[in-house]
């Protein structure tokens, strides 16, 4: 009878300090490593994000490393496998395609993956099991300065021949057709896949693993030079210091005037509204070969979870608030100036061209550019090429040694 | 030189009259090299708007400290600001002992193991680090040095002693063997002799040194990006960068950022600038 | 006696030592042993392939090209470095006024970061040298580092006027040590200014200009920073230099072993051209 009550007794000491202690866990102050690569319109949300975390869970407390997506993203990861990745990593939804493989990715809880749309999902997915968080999205194609276009009548063009008579008309009347600002490279490479997604990965969207076959190549597909192509349209029709301007001189040219389109994405809204609250855009995508071409869609922030973290649970937390807190979600928005991957969120700053996305959602003419990413990656290839046909378009290069030295680094196009 | 030359190029000196054509060239030369500067001084004061609506020649409308404010809070300054002087200080202070002493000791000592000292610092100035980058981080994190004060103060030390051997033992010759020797005869140990005889007249060299090194390692991005990443950690050099990148629309407030960063060392230069000349002079001459 | 003062010294050098080995050396070691690998940077496995990155390299048009960049760059800077600090030198020597402010005012930007002297002259050639053009009427064309045909030029400004003023100084030291009666002397054969100035101060500016010689070759072969803000290797790779050629490969092109074996060709060639610059230039001092 009294072993009976001493066992009894201490199994109730035990799980009262079983309850107790994962209590004081609860409690217990947390942190947790963040690896965010950051692109220009990003920066900035990481206080937006402590700030609803702190409200919900002030026990957790998120340690940020902010960095510059193109250049150091892959630098730091590369410096985290040596030594331990951090517990949360912000990157694109490109990143997963590269760093799941390797086997260092956690599965994404399907809790949360539940709160985000189901195209969230699609690209970020390998063999079934899905490990980014896809946050929110941009749209590429060309912007256009709305008001311009009513006034002088014009319409949206949809085969390369309604371009060009944009085109000439603009030089008429002494307007540059294209903005650009190709002293960034790696404007050459975003607009040259924007081209190959309308023109390559519309016909065969394996054309990447049948390049790293040997079945097509650069230098013998008619399509993937017709999109190297286009970059020459755009140089001979645009700044002739383009090579020199920066980002923000270009969108504050053509916000002003100066131009009537601009292949670009959703980043570029930020500038065009902090330069001119009232500019009037809308986007269109860039005309193909056959007159059908989508307008582009890129998943953009995505959440990644380290598969070794020592503290699943925080990190579960930090993804529960990421999906549910809609408030946040809404600032996050409004600020990057995105379209929202979480159900029955939207964001609420004017965008002017969001009847144009609309239209095109509406029609199905919308195509997820992760497929071409995923297909040839940017690190090392598309970054590379883009290098070559800036080469080519200055003069250094024929167009045949672009398209070789593509071909050549053909190792370079899988993160794999 | 003896007393006599010496007077003599004191005469040559005081008797030289300039050229005024040879005057105004050097004022425009001047004028060209200051100007860039007072580009950033007047863009740090301009507004957004500014930036693109007006000439980047003309003169802000008023003297906005906003991005000074703006430049405070995106680099964190006073974290960032602390850490790097922090960082610097106590790495100059470490190279310019530990320089001192070992140059000193290369330079009384005829052991051959001293000689392939000489030479294994000297060429580390040519080691390209940061071509040596995962390199270096894994050396730092299998030893516990990434993202600690002490680990980046030692990857500083460690890349800054091959350049300040070099520098101070060409300036040992300065240091007259004499006063040295009738010191160890009054029994003093060899520790001692240094820091009580020859330290005191390597003040030019050491200037020299502080000034080469601070500046070094207070622009130093890589390493400092590599080591100490994390927030409370972060270095102003580094802060600034990511106004140049990500943040590229921004540059009012890199302006006024770079402002900021540049003004610490060019007041230590200024202040220490008579013995930093002196310390030149006595390098050039021995080589 | 000899013993124990051995010991003292080697106790006042082992720390340092210590420090430069696990800090510089080891890291150099371990990249060789990266350069006979494959290893991509990231995943466990570091396959071994003996010098197949060796033999690559000497292929590898980019790699060729990066290093004709670096030595179109390191020539042009240490002739006009140089020269330019040698001419600053002399015309400030030559007894002008005011000394004191033209050496602050050329020394002052060697103390700001390549990283920030990069930001400054991409901006001082896109915005603010182009307005010149408009106040004073004139039609030059300041877009350098626009063009694949400028943008060396373009890079030797900005390198130049950030770092003549701190070779400056060293020249003027050395000048302000040549004895007086040397050129007295001089005077007295009959030699000009100019002979005397080619003759006697340039000998005795010997150690000086091995100084220099030196210090610019070898930073110039290591230029990096002054890129990653202003021209990023463009426009295209006009501008790339080895250490950019072999960041971009090592790390964005996910391959490090390859990268590796760069880095160490790039330090056995600084170390060749150090030697033969320093034995060069040795010889032809004058020892006073």
């Amino acid at each position: 009878m009294n072993k009976k009550m001493w066992y009894t007794l201490a199994a109730c000491a035990a799980s009262a300090s079983m309850i107790g202690m994962t209590a004081a866990a609860e409690e217990e102050p947390v942190t947790l490593t963040v690896l965010a690569g950051q692109s220009t319109t990003d920066a900035g949300i990481e206080d937006m994000i402590d700030e609803a975390l702190a409200e919900k869970y002030p026990n957790i407390t998120l340690e940020w490393e902010c960095v510059d997506w193109g250049n150091d993203f892959q630098p730091k990861m590369q410096q985290y496998m040596q030594s331990g990745l951090p517990d949360i990593m912000i990157g694109k939804a490109q990143d997963v395609a590269t760093y799941a493989p390797q086997g260092i990715l956690a599965e994404i809880g399907a809790e949360y993956l539940d709160a985000g749309l189901d195209a969230a999902r699609e690209n970020v997915t390998i063999d079934g099991k899905t490990y980014g968080l896809v946050y929110n999205a941009l749209y590429q194609g060309v912007y256009y300065n709305r008001d311009m276009f009513e006034e002088n009548g014009w319409e949206i063009p949809k085969t390369q021949e309604d371009l060009q008579a944009i085109i000439d008309a603009c030089k008429e009347k002494e307007i540059t057709p294209f903005a650009s600002h190709m002293v960034d490279t790696w404007s050459i490479g975003n607009v040259t896949m924007q081209f190959m997604m309308n023109d390559v990965f519309n016909k065969d969207s394996e054309w990447g693993d049948k390049f790293r076959a040997g079945e097509v190549s650069f230098s013998d597909s008619a399509e993937a030079q017709t999109a190297y192509e286009y970059n020459k349209l755009i140089f001979d029709n645009t700044y002739e210091d383009t090579f020199s301007l920066e980002q923000t001189d270009c969108d504050a040219k053509m916000v002003l005037g100066e131009a009537a389109m601009k292949v670009s994405g959703s980043w570029s809204i930020q500038n065009f509204l902090d330069i001119d609250e009232n500019f009037n855009f809308g986007i269109f995508p860039f005309p193909n070969q056959t007159g059908d071409s989508k307008l582009i869609f890129e998943p953009n922030i995505t959440i990644m979870t380290s598969a070794s973290t020592e503290h699943q649970d925080a990190v579960n937390k930090v993804l529960e608030v990421l999906t549910t807190d809609k408030d946040l979600a809404v600032e996050i928005y409004d600020y990057t100036k995105t379209a929202s991957m979480l159900k029955d969120v939207t964001p609420t700053f004017a965008n002017p061209s969001q009847e144009d996305i609309d239209k095109y959602a509406s029609e199905n003419m919308i195509v997820d550019v992760t497929l071409g990413n995923n297909q040839l990656v940017w690190g090392g290839f598309q970054e590379e090429n883009a290098k070559d046909i800036a080469a080519w378009l200055q003069g250094d290069a024929s167009f045949e040694d672009a398209l070789a030295a593509s071909d050549a680094r053909v190792d370079a196009s899988s993160a794999n | 030189m003896t007393g006599k030359k010496k007077e003599k190029l004191r005469e040559e000196v005081s008797t030289k009259k300039g050229n005024p054509a040879v005057q105004a060239a050097m004022t425009l030369v001047a004028a060209m090299y200051i100007f860039p500067l007072f580009v950033i001084g007047n863009y740090s004061f301009k507004t957004k708007k500014e930036l693109y609506l007006e000439s980047p020649l003309a003169l802000p409308k008023s003297l906005n400290l906003d991005n000074y404010v703006k430049a405070f809070d995106k680099l964190n300054m006073q974290t960032t600001f602390i850490n790097t002087l922090a960082y610097t200080a106590v790495s100059v202070f470490v190279l310019a002992i530990l320089c001192g002493v070992t140059a000193w000791a290369i330079a009384r000592c005829k052991h051959k193991f001293f000689k392939f000292c000489y030479v294994y610092f000297i060429v580390g100035i040519l080691i390209p680090y940061q071509a040596l980058f995962l390199p270096i981080y894994t050396i730092g994190y299998k030893l516990n040095l990434t993202n600690t004060r002490y680990g980046i103060v030692f990857m500083y030390i460690a890349t800054g002693i091959s350049f300040g051997v070099f520098l101070m033992t060409s300036f040992m010759s300065t240091v007259p063997i004499e006063l040295e020797e009738s010191a160890r005869i009054d029994g003093c140990s060899v520790y001692r002799t240094y820091f009580t005889i020859v330290l005191p007249l390597l003040k030019p060299a050491m200037a020299t040194l502080i000034i080469m090194q601070a500046f070094q390692i207070w622009n130093d991005y890589l390493l400092a990006s590599l080591y100490v990443s994390k927030k409370q950690l972060k270095t102003l050099t580094v802060a600034i960068s990511s106004l140049f990148s990500a943040q590229s629309s921004d540059y009012t407030t890199a302006m006024a950022a770079i402002v900021i960063s540049v003004l610490p060392i060019a007041i230590l230069f200024m202040s220490l600038q008579k013995y930093f000349i002196k310390g030149m002079t006595v390098g050039a001459v021995k080589g | 006696m000899e013993k124990k003062l051995f010991r003292q010294y080697l106790v006042l050098v082992i720390p340092g030592f210590i420090i430069f080995t696990i800090g510089l050396i080891i890291p150099l070691f371990l990249s060789l042993r990266y350069s006979v690998t494959s290893w991509d940077g990231m995943s466990a496995e570091k396959a071994f392939v003996g010098l197949k990155n060796y033999i690559e390299l000497f292929h590898d048009k980019e790699f060729i090209d990066a290093w004709w960049f670096t030595i179109k760059f390191t020539i042009g800077n240490t002739i006009i470095q140089n020269v330019l600090a040698l001419l600053f030198a002399v015309a400030l020597d030559s007894g002008i006024r005011a000394q004191k402010i033209y050496r602050t005012a050329l020394f002052v930007p060697c103390l700001i970061s390549a990283i920030i002297v990069g930001f400054i002259w991409l901006k001082m050639f896109s915005n603010v040298l182009p307005e010149i053009n408009e106040w004073l009427g004139t039609n030059f064309n300041f877009l350098l580092f626009g063009d694949s045909k400028t943008v060396l030029g373009g890079l030797l400004i900005a390198n130049n006027w950030q770092w003549v003023g701190y070779w400056m100084l060293i020249y003027l030291a050395g000048l302000q040590s040549v004895p007086g009666d040397l050129h007295e002397a001089a005077k007295v054969d009959g030699a000009n200014a100019v002979q005397r100035f080619f003759h006697v101060t340039i000998p005795m500016l010997a150690p000086a200009i091995t100084i220099c010689v030196v210090g610019i070759t070898t930073g110039s072969l290591k230029v990096y920073d002054l890129l990653v803000s202003s021209t990023k290797g463009g426009p295209g790779r006009a501008s790339t230099s080895i250490i950019y050629q072999t960041y971009t490969t090592a790390i964005n092109g996910r391959r490090y072993g390859y990268g590796s074996a760069m880095t160490v060709t790039l330090v056995v060639v600084l170390l060749m051209v150090a030697m033969i610059q320093v034995k060069g230039l040795r010889k032809k001092e004058v020892q006073v």
